[in-house]
């Protein structure tokens, strides 16, 4: 091969057809899972390399800051508190270690359980039809339409206490509407394409032409769909933890926002009480928006661009 | 003195497998008031130079070269608001989908209104509706239409208000991009006369885009046709038509199937081989099948019943709406007719168990329309033919299973090799309606219904897959039903016609008595309105629309069958 070495603007003009040909090399896809991975990394490592002890009430001193800064009181931060600690003398960086991945959990168990019912629910809207159909669309249409923060609150109180896993099923409970009727309106169209047809014709069982046929075109609208409702079932649950509902043992991001509006912190200049959880908070919705851009491009070719 | 005059174009697609030359170095001139005709098949470029013409290119193309000139401005030089001005007023461009491009809220007058005002300061509101009226009058529109809204106008009114848009502002050329491909043969006759009328009525040039070498023939003064992005042959029509010197041309030429005219078929084999349908049985019955769909009545009560002992291909032709699809999915169990019933071997198909289900779907299978939509995306193609052949019981193993797809697939012409374990994406039309082809080979079912087989298909390999359908029957006995559009193919291909209007069988009998002689005024019409690659013969007798519109309103109160002889093993009662 004698071919002229290439340049820097071929390199990346093939690169750019490489991304083309497959979307699920596009940046925002990897740096939105890089942000994801990256908070999932923090509650390993964080297990793996700190003391967790230091998350109990009293365990450190009051009102650190982190290092580098002064409290009110004139005292810096030391390593022993890198990111500082609470009112009650919790350590930040070990709240976050564990109220991170606890809140992430909350959103990925509650949309599983949401799209799993979805999925059920919309194939069988879709395929079955008639009776059947009407009932699982006028129970979806009125569902959307209640305000799932307001049932929450009354269910919260009433539960008291709860678990994380007690949390995601309730919150479960308003996120399978959407995917339902996203995958019915699909189905519906899909169910009268050629191959779908063709299948028929080949003597398919039902259940084949569902799942073997029509399920795997279906995977990036389910994919996007299943980080749309992580996205609402993570503002839900920090949305019930802020207003001091929710687990009351464990930690959450949301729950240490709540400590820290309850405690005063704001008035305190106790920023790194409420901005680090609040931080990590963006940290998840942008990787969590990137992830649901780049799989946008994967299901719709047409926002792709060369 | 030339009008347009398009010079050295190139227009390139950047993919990423390289650079697509959509284009390459076209050179052509349409004169004022001339009609010069486009024609080729889907991708030699025929659209794109079109487009390019009002800098309307797709992304990510662009033109790599060249100018086109259109009355003495250069139209690749125009800035993005110059080429808005131009639009419409120097150019304009009739789409291939009216009933797409119409905006479904508004009326039609206003929407006729909506490029006025976007190119001429201030014009009263009685100017305005002056010129639609006058414009709407002028493609044959009664001026109530200039109220309605699209969807109360018929597909060819929709059509005509489209070129009415077209030529509100008296254009310099009028690109008509397959201004008739969604209409009936009926109605695209009057609004291809319509289109003539008008574009000599103010005098411009017109570029029609098409593939059919008979409409070309009866449209256009000039033929341009162009294969890959290249032009290879232009001239007048009369002489590429006559003395084609292309043999691209030829090709095009002699591929469109013509009632009497030489058969594209081989001849048939002199023992016919073995039907494989139960003697004394019938194969396929209708027994007093009508199909409603809600206030509409889709088919009338029909029976026929259809035996398998000689294999034979039975015709269902008609234009869209006469209910012949509806009969397709009837026949294949997809629907459940109103009253009566479909039986397949004696047993009604709506009422069959698992096991008989089972059996008429091996038995009985089809080929559709749409060939870019038979294949799921997800898959190879090999699934749609390795899937039936296993769940039908066929496969004995792997290696079986692999023969007998590169045996169906050398049967109708495809090499295996290049075309198994592909997927549907990498394969053209054509190559996968002839995998559809043989997927029904290689389940040797009794019957085939072929529901519009090569209507999507290119002109130029319509008659290839023809073929192939036709040695289902003659090679391997099975029983075709072909549902089509298409007068000239089925009479070719049938042994039996059946005539659909409005989901009555208007004449039935052997196609050279049917469509060679036809006896019924629908028929007639139908076989007059198909425009013939023959510049000599007339467009069918001048009928105007509204003649032709009262002779089908008569048609429609006129139920009886006209019967033109039967032939054995079939019989329509």
């Amino acid at each position: 091969m004698t071919d002229a070495p290439l340049t820097r603007d071929d390199k990346r003009a093939a690169k750019r057809a490489a991304r083309f040909e497959n979307p699920w090399r596009s940046p925002k896809l990897a740096w939105g899972a890089g942000l994801l991975l990256s908070v999932v990394a923090l509650g390993i490592l964080g297990r793996l390399f700190w003391d967790l002890e230091a998350v109990f009430t009293g365990a450190n001193m009051l009102k650190i800051p982190p290092i580098g800064f002064e409290n009110l009181r004139g005292q810096s931060g030391t390593f022993a508190n890198p990111l500082g600690t609470d009112g009650a003398g919790r350590d930040m960086l070990a709240l976050l270690i564990i109220g991170a991945p606890n809140t992430l959990f909350v959103g990925l168990m509650a949309s599983l359980i949401g799209m799993s019912v979805g999925i059920v629910l919309g194939f069988t809207a879709g395929f079955v039809g008639g009776r059947t159909d009407d009932t699982i669309r006028v129970l979806s249409d009125v569902m959307i339409t209640i305000p799932p923060l307001l049932i929450l609150v009354v269910v919260q109180s009433v539960f008291g206490d709860v678990s994380l896993t007690l949390m995601a099923l309730l919150i479960a409970g308003f996120v399978w509407q959407s995917p339902t009727r996203l995958i019915r309106a699909q189905v519906l169209s899909m169910r009268e394409a050629g191959y779908v047809q063709m299948a028929r014709l080949s003597g398919a069982s039902t259940p084949h032409i569902m799942f073997k046929e029509m399920l795997p075109n279906l995977v990036p609208y389910l994919f996007g769909s299943f980080i749309a409702s992580v996205t609402t079932s993570i503002v839900t649950a920090v949305g019930l933890e802020v207003l001091g509902l929710g687990p009351q043992r464990v930690p959450t991001l949301g729950r240490i926002i709540y400590e820290a509006i309850n405690a005063g912190a704001l008035i305190q200049n106790l920023w790194w009480w409420w901005g680090l959880p609040t931080l990590l908070l963006a940290v998840m919705f942008i990787g969590l928006l990137l992830v649901n851009l780049g799989l946008d491009e994967v299901s719709n070719p047409r926002l792709r661009k060369l | 003195m030339s009008h347009l005059t398009i010079s050295d174009l190139s227009i390139d697609f950047p993919t990423s497998k390289g650079v697509v030359h959509a284009v390459v170095r076209l050179n052509l001139a349409v004169a004022k008031g001339r009609r010069v005709g486009f024609i080729g098949e889907s991708g030699s470029g025929k659209t794109t130079t079109a487009l390019a013409i009002m800098q309307m290119l797709t992304e990510p193309g662009r033109v790599a070269g060249g100018q086109i000139i259109l009355g003495g401005t250069d139209m690749l030089a125009l800035s993005e608001a110059e080429m808005r001005q131009a639009r419409l007023s120097k150019v304009s461009y009739i789409p291939q989908g009216a009933m797409n491009s119409l905006n479904p809220i508004m009326r039609i007058e206003d929407q006729l209104w909506d490029g006025i005002v976007a190119h001429e300061p201030a014009t009263s509101q009685t100017d305005l509706k002056a010129r639609s009226d006058h414009t709407l009058a002028s493609v044959g529109l009664p001026p109530h239409v200039a109220r309605l809204y699209p969807h109360e106008l018929s597909g060819g009114m929709k059509q005509r208000v489209c070129i009415a848009m077209g030529v509100t502002l008296s254009p310099d050329l009028i690109i008509a991009d397959e201004p008739t491909s969604a209409l009936d043969v009926v109605t695209q006759r009057h609004v291809m006369q319509t289109l003539k009328d008008v574009q000599a009525q103010i005098g411009a040039g017109l570029i029609l885009i098409g593939h059919d070498m008979g409409l070309m023939a009866q449209s256009v003064d000039e033929l341009a046709v162009l294969r890959h992005g290249k032009l290879v042959e232009h001239g007048d029509v009369r002489q590429i038509i006559e003395a084609p010197k292309h043999p691209y041309t030829k090709d095009l030429i002699s591929s469109v199937p013509l009632v009497g005219g030489d058969s594209f078929l081989d001849d048939a084999p002199a023992e016919p081989p073995k039907g494989r349908g139960t003697p004394g049985v019938a194969l396929l019955q209708f027994d007093g099948v009508s199909k409603v769909y809600g206030a509409n009545t889709a088919l009338h009560p029909l029976s026929f019943a259809l035996e398998g002992d000689v294999p034979k291909i039975v015709s269902i032709v008609g234009q869209s709406g006469s209910g012949k699809s509806t009969m397709g999915s009837l026949m294949l169990g997809f629907n459940d007719p109103s009253t009566g019933k479909v039986l397949y071997e004696g047993q009604d198909v709506s009422r069959m168990t698992g096991a008989q289900a089972l059996d008429f779907r091996k038995n009985v299978q089809a080929v559709f329309q749409d060939p870019y939509a038979c294949f799921n995306p997800f898959y190879r193609v090999d699934h749609a033919l390795k899937f039936p052949f296993k769940r039908f019981g066929y496969a004995t193993s792997d290696a079986q299973v692999q023969t007998a797809m590169e045996d169906a697939c050398d049967a109708v012409g495809l090499d295996p090799s290049l075309i198994l374990r592909r997927y549907p994406h990498q394969l053209s039309g054509g190559q996968r309606q002839r995998l559809i082809v043989a997927r029904a080979l290689m389940l040797q079912p009794k019957l085939l219904i072929a529901d519009e087989p090569v209507s999507m298909v290119d002109a130029s390999l319509r008659a290839t897959i023809l073929k192939n359908i036709h040695d289902l029957k003659d090679k391997h006995g099975i029983s075709i039903l072909y549902i089509t559009h298409d007068l000239a193919t089925a009479y070719h291909v049938s042994d039996y016609v059946m005539v659909l209007y409005r989901g009555r069988v208007v004449e039935a009998g052997p196609p050279k008595d049917v469509i060679g002689a036809p006896q019924h005024d629908y028929t007639r019409l139908l076989i007059d309105s198909i425009p013939w690659p023959d510049v000599d013969r007339g467009w069918g007798t001048p009928t105007t629309e509204e003649e032709d519109a009262a002779r089908l309103a008569r048609m429609a109160q006129d139920h009886a069958t006209v019967r033109r002889g039967d032939i054995p093993g079939f019989t329509l009662s």
